[in-house]
């Protein structure tokens, strides 16, 4: 298990829920980081992010928010902010969310130390793979403060010499007709 | 007077399940059951590659990831009338059984466990005899006191604190809650021990699909995993192995704690066997393919019809002809444009939301048909519908059940009984004792196969010019998936997934004829207006899962649950 996870949290099918995924994989096309470094697309799990983040030290997880900000805007959250989120009732495997994953791991004695939440104000949740323009040209802003926040935690990243596409295999145009 | 509750815990921006009942003299008289968001992932399918849908069908939801990768390759492998070979079956179904063990721990300890356990009275319970308790059910290990006063410790924290944390929201001190405080504890003591187990559960998915949650050894025609006996990379005896050990403490913590503390539940709870029985026809599709031409199925499908006087009709066993002709969707009460029930490959999803009116349009799901009628589709279906055909691990574990309920409530219940809200949650719990047998089975089939010098796991696809239609099916957690695809020439025409919740959160469809969800909800007894846990009680029983769709964290927290007089 790696100590740290950097994690995009987001459905790709539904326009700019996919930031996440989309900032993960431009993150992994962009950097090389070391042995101790997990990134990963997460899509929507629900509780079941538990599993990934069990064990973990520190956890950077990158999402689409809700707010009243301008479409593209990106802010962060810590621990405190995340907890105090309301609990929903138990409707069914996706109710629980971020919040409620958070704090059933602190009552099994299990949350990691430190968590960063970047978040991008969406301006689409329409079905569709790609973003809206004001989230798109916020994925940089996002990467920006990941590096960041990895300094702050004392990781090593470096940039790739060549970089790379990201593996974006959902925004693939359709086969020609 | 006649009471209108909304249990709507929407502000998110994805939309979920959402309840309006009316009670009258404190029982439940009329009920509908909506979800609030479109359901229309199936025209992003449109247009593309068929060998690539299930890459996107995969991500229709995100709980759920790896039951729509599979129905969606068998839709395309059926239209293609490909068999794949037995090797690619064992793999999928270790992971199929993988992920329905994981999910049905993590509904009855994380999503309903709390609508039955009352945490605020843990701090009463006795150790000496909680303990004693639970080593009357089970050979568990971890029943110890030690254990228990660990649990009770983590409750005690929890509830000095003043902030119940994940703990906000339960019914405590609710009327309808009365377990003694070491039943209380017991059960409590596993829901903080099951996080491990089900945990184990991915993992057994994540070796064998390469990554989760969203697996990547799929392909059209069969797996990508890579068979060598005598490779560390490749799938071969070292991996194995590891598996084995995995699946074994992943059944263990099954067959020992899940099933006898639903045994438990329900016998303490049995005045629930006789509310929410749902729909009369059941529905569930066969499962587990014991070889490369998917002739013979360990896990049993059928449709099974209770005529009005509860006494059983025809039982009737298909591999997937007739279903393949007989299911239909309406959309006379749903958001969609149309008139006439449509079969999937025929299906339509054009929008058209009109706000809710419950004698209108009140729900993005259809209703989905089974011969023009809506049916009941999940463990419990698949129970009843293998114990009536004398599926033997099925009934096994079934008279186990049955018996261990009974005495524990101190009269007999019986198989009718098992159709209820606590029959509901009995019957997931013998499903999941079921799966824990046939995974070890599936796995020594594999192991068995690989020995004979087998190593082929894909046959490749070739797709003709014309137009071809196929469905995959999958006996999912919650009960009978199945895509439906038309491709024309190797791209995608039409697609249609007809999802477990469709059938079981059907709205009344055009003769008034409600679907399971509401008709279960009829007749249940409310006993606070303002805390409709019974309610909650008879939906939780289906394990409803409706979004299938986006989240994203919402800081200013969520309004939750209105109740307003009529």
């Amino acid at each position: 298990m790696k100590r740290i996870l950097i994690a995009g949290i987001g459905n790709v099918l539904l326009r700019d829920d996919g930031f996440g995924p989309c900032v993960v994989r431009m993150l992994a096309a962009r950097y090389r980081f070391g042995s101790d470094v997990e990134v990963a697309d997460l899509g929507t799990p629900g509780l079941d992010l538990i599993d990934y983040l069990i064990g973990r030290d520190s956890v950077i997880l990158i999402d689409s928010v809700k707010s009243g900000q301008r479409p593209g805007t990106i802010l962060s959250y810590r621990m405190a902010e995340i907890l105090r989120g309301q609990v929903a009732p138990r409707m069914g495997p996706h109710a629980p969310a971020l919040t409620e994953t958070l704090l059933m791991m602190e009552l099994l004695g299990s949350a990691p130390a430190d968590i960063l939440l970047v978040g991008v104000v969406g301006e689409s949740y329409e079905l569709g793979c790609s973003l809206s323009e004001p989230v798109r040209m916020s994925v940089d802003s996002a990467l920006d403060a990941i590096v960041c926040e990895l300094a702050r935690l004392g990781v090593r990243c470096a940039l790739k010499q060549s970089c790379m596409e990201p593996e974006n295999w959902w925004t693939k145009p359709l086969p020609v007709q | 007077m006649t009471q209108h509750i909304k249990i709507d815990p929407i502000t998110r921006i994805e939309g979920h399940l959402r309840v309006d009942v009316e009670v009258d003299n404190g029982r439940v008289s009329d009920a509908w059951v909506s979800s609030t968001m479109w359901r229309g992932m199936e025209k992003i399918l449109q247009e593309r590659d068929a060998r690539e849908a299930w890459l996107f069908a995969q991500r229709i939801c995100g709980v759920c990831t790896t039951v729509h990768a599979i129905a969606s390759v068998r839709a395309v492998e059926d239209a293609l009338k490909l068999q794949i070979p037995a090797n690619a079956e064992y793999i999928r179904n270790l992971i199929l059984i993988h992920h329905a063990l994981h999910d049905h721990i993590v509904h009855f300890y994380q999503l309903s466990a709390l609508d039955w356990v009352d945490v605020l009275q843990i701090s009463r319970a006795d150790l000496n005899k909680a303990s004693a308790l639970a080593e009357k059910f089970s050979s568990w290990t971890r029943n110890s006191r030690e254990e228990m006063k660990a649990a009770k410790d983590k409750a005690a924290r929890i509830v000095d604190s003043g902030n119940l944390g994940i703990l906000t929201n339960g019914y405590w001190g609710h009327k309808a809650m009365h377990l003694r405080p070491e039943e209380n504890l017991l059960i409590f003591s596993h829901y903080l021990q099951a996080l491990e187990f089900q945990r184990k559960a991915s993992q057994v998915v994540a070796v064998l699909g390469g990554k989760m949650p969203h697996i990547q050894n799929l392909t059209v025609g069969g797996v990508a995993n890579a068979i060598n006996l005598d490779s560390e990379a490749a799938l071969g005896m070292a991996r194995l192995e590891s598996i084995k050990l995995l699946m074994g403490e992943v059944s263990n913590f099954v067959q020992s704690v899940y099933f006898p503390d639903s045994c438990a539940l329900a016998g303490y709870y049995s005045e629930w066997f006789g509310s929410g029985k749902g729909s009369d026809l059941y529905l569930a599709v066969p499962d587990l393919p014991r070889d490369a031409q998917a002739s013979r199925f360990d896990l049993p499908g059928g449709f099974l019809r209770y005529s009005a006087d509860n006494s059983v009709g025809q039982c009737v066993k298909f591999m997937d002809g007739r279903f393949r002709e007989l299911v239909t969707e309406d959309v006379t009460h749903a958001y969609y444009r149309g008139d006439k029930a449509l079969h999937p490959w025929k299906g339509e999803t054009v929008p058209e939301f009109t706000d809710w009116h419950s004698d209108q349009k009140y729900t993005w799901v259809k209703a989905a048909w089974y011969e023009g009628q809506p049916a009941e589709v999940g463990p419990l279906a698949q129970v009843l519908i293998g114990y009536m055909q004398g599926h033997a691990l099925t009934r096994k574990w079934t008279d186990v059940a049955l018996d261990q309920v009974s005495s524990i409530a101190g009269h007999r219940i019986g198989l009718e009984q098992l159709r209820s809200t606590m029959g509901r949650h009995l019957a997931r719990a013998i499903r999941a004792a079921v799966l824990a047998d046939l995974a070890q089975e599936h796995w020594q089939l594999l192991a068995d196969n690989i020995s004979k010098g087998d190593n082929s796991v894909h046959n490749p696809p070739s797709f003709p010019d014309g137009e071809i239609e196929g469905v995959g099916t999958h006996e999912a957690p919650r009960g009978a998936l199945s895509h439906w695809v038309v491709i024309k020439s190797g791209k995608i025409k039409n697609y249609q997934a007809v999802v477990p919740s469709t059938w079981n959160a059907s709205p009344r469809d055009k003769n008034g004829a409600r679907g399971p969800y509401e008709a279960a909800l009829l007749g249940t007894e409310i006993a606070d207006a303002e805390k409709p846990l019974e309610a909650l009680r008879t939906i939780h029983s289906f394990d409803p899962c409706m979004a299938c769709a986006c989240h994203a964290f919402d800081p200013s927290g969520r309004k939750i649950g209105t109740a307003r007089d009529l």
